[in-house]
């Protein structure tokens, strides 16, 4: 079922197209990348430095790559969202789901190795476009930046966990529009519950209101803050006075609420009738 | 040996607004078919059809009673293992050859990818669809579907082998071809529970049949058992009927049609056979043989399901 799955969405063209995206931004950076030839410090891109504004001492590679990072990841993530949130209603068509539970799987098995073959697709093109860029980088620049490197295992993770929501509504609704709109609507949900204390909670002053803020936050997974910690693992981002540290709690957090969510989502498909 | 048991199984689905309609779907059934045999299970639409085959698959939950498919308590790995299953509207990947299709499910099975590619080649012959191997199944007409279907229900050799309308949408050359291939497999051991409309298909194929109606079984037995009319005898007389003798056996309390030297009679009692014979001899005309009515299924099946609405 899990080769199954990356076949169809191979077949399908989602991820080709997503490859091509990806190979195309690529061969910008490959062509355009390099070093000034009157400043070895100063990054071009196209023969156009970068970074000129910026303070002096500013690390800007670690700016470029931070920049790359927080404006691609999020866009990759919902792209890759609307690019396989059908295949969970598609599992569950009549005549397609009766066929797979009519075979010696536990419906458990075959939940997470559709699930797992779904995120899998996604993540090879995550990785396929964080490897390119830091062996661009590497080699045009002579900047083998790990921290870039690294924090593609936490983008992954943070897709792996946001499909847990794309999941159990797929499941619930067997519907890959409604999928897609609640994981649009999640993720701005995701950024409204990160930033809670400065603005819902604003809305109304009551304690169980915010407690309840504060249980939804934690009961799910922490899209946001862990796509931000992702880009910290970079480095400080040399345009926020004060940077936050990088911390692994929202990864943490979001192990148990995407646990809870994968295995309310088992339960729930063990118990339907199709 | 019981391929397979069902003792009182039960299904009734929520519905509506907040799931407060019960519907019933099936109704403290209970079944048992022998190992080797063709069973067929007979119903109007909606009648629990579908429905038995998956609470026996485990696709969907039965609300109460117990069964056992050869051996295995109804959600086993190896009740799975051992059975095929060809839904009513089975739908295979567009994207995939019809190889490819029953490599796929074969692997679901548990089976390897190496034994399997020869294993398919031969299923696809079987089911008239070797020169398809390599085209996608998107391409495929329903008739062609339906084969490939009955090809991924056989690629685990199974011993208990399911079929929702197997036949359907398929010409009638290819209806035979389907008919055989189910006779040889029950030649070779294998147990097959047959759904279907076509009641002339059951006819010459199930060893015996169940009626479903409303969810609940109203008859089982064999084809024969089932229309045979037990009261009605044909017997063919060596000579034709004098005028008397029809009105004297008129008088008498069965019903009887007269055509030529062949005489229809429905009977209340089977005792009343006797009389009738004897009284024919005595008149001096012979009985050169004698034979229950029969009717066909559909004929069974549309009085018997009409009644059992009208109640």
């Amino acid at each position: 079922m899990f080769r199954f799955t990356i076949g169809e969405t191979l077949r399908k063209g989602t991820l080709i197209f997503y490859f091509a995206v990806a190979s195309s931004f690529l061969l910008f950076f490959a062509l355009g990348i390099g070093h000034s030839p009157t400043d070895p410090d100063m990054v071009t891109i196209f023969g156009s430095p970068f970074g000129r504004q910026s303070q002096p001492g500013m690390n800007v590679i670690d700016f470029l790559l931070i920049q790359l990072h927080s404006s691609s990841v999020f866009w990759i993530i919902l792209f890759g969202i609307f690019g396989i949130a059908g295949l969970i209603p598609r599992m569950l068509e009549k005549g397609t789901i009766d066929l797979f539970l009519s075979k010696p799987l536990t419906r458990a098995e075959l939940l997470m190795a559709r699930a797992l073959g779904a995120v899998s697709g996604i993540a090879v093109n995550l990785v396929y476009f964080f490897l390119g860029i830091w062996l661009i980088f590497g080699v045009k620049l002579g900047v083998w930046h790990w921290g870039f490197l690294s924090s593609v295992a936490y983008v992954v993770y943070a897709f792996v966990c946001f499909f847990s929501v794309v999941t159990i509504v797929g499941l619930i609704t067997r519907s890959a529009g409604i999928s897609i709109m609640l994981a649009f609507a999640f993720s701005i949900i995701s950024w409204g519950l990160e930033l809670r204390e400065k603005g819902l909670y604003r809305l109304w002053d009551n304690v169980v209101y915010h407690r309840l803020l504060d249980a939804i936050y934690y009961l799910t997974p922490q899209l946001n803050a862990m796509l931000e910690n992702s880009s910290r693992a970079i480095g400080k981002n040399p345009i926020i006075p004060y940077p936050a540290e990088f911390t692994l709690m929202p990864f943490l957090y979001s192990f148990f609420s995407t646990s809870l969510l994968y295995g309310l989502s088992v339960w729930y498909f063990s118990r339907q009738d199709y | 040996m019981e391929a397979l048991q069902t003792v009182d199984l039960t299904k009734h689905y929520r519905s509506g607004l907040f799931k407060r309609k019960n519907i019933i779907a099936l109704e403290k059934v209970s079944l048992s078919i022998e190992q080797g045999e063709i069973f067929g299970l007979l119903g109007p639409n909606g009648a629990g059809k579908t429905t038995f085959v998956k609470l026996l698959l485990s696709i969907a939950h039965p609300t109460s009673g117990t069964a056992t498919v050869l051996g295995h308590s109804l959600g086993q790995r190896a009740l799975k293992e051992q059975c095929g299953y060809l839904p009513e509207s089975h739908r295979y990947p567009g994207f995939l050859t019809a190889l490819d299709t029953l490599i796929f499910f074969g692997r679901l099975n548990g089976l390897q990818e190496k034994i399997l590619k020869d294993k398919a080649h031969v299923l696809l012959e079987m089911v008239g669809l070797k020169d398809w191997a390599k085209v996608k199944t998107k391409k495929f007409s329903k008739g062609m579907l339906q084969r490939l279907g009955l090809a991924q229900a056989l690629v685990n050799d199974p011993k208990l082998l399911f079929l929702d309308e197997p036949t359907d949408g398929v010409d009638p050359i290819g209806r035979k071809e389907i008919r055989d291939l189910l006779l040889q497999l029950k030649g070779e051991g294998t147990t097959i529970f047959l759904n279907s409309h076509l009641l002339s298909e059951i006819e010459m194929m199930c060893d015996r049949v169940a009626i479903l109606n409303k969810g609940k079984v109203v008859r089982t037995g064999t084809i024969s058992e089932l229309t045979t009319q037990k009261l009605v005898y044909i017997i063919q007389l060596s000579a034709p009927v004098s005028e008397d003798l029809r009105v004297r056996l008129s008088q008498s309390h069965f019903s009887l049609e007269l055509k030529d030297t062949s005489l229809t009679v429905t009977l209340k009692d089977k005792s009343e056979l006797n009389s009738i014979i004897d009284t024919l001899r005595a008149d001096g005309i012979g009985i050169e043989g004698m034979t229950q009515q029969k009717t066909s299924l559909e004929d069974y099946f549309i009085q018997l399901v009409k009644g059992e609405n009208d109640q």
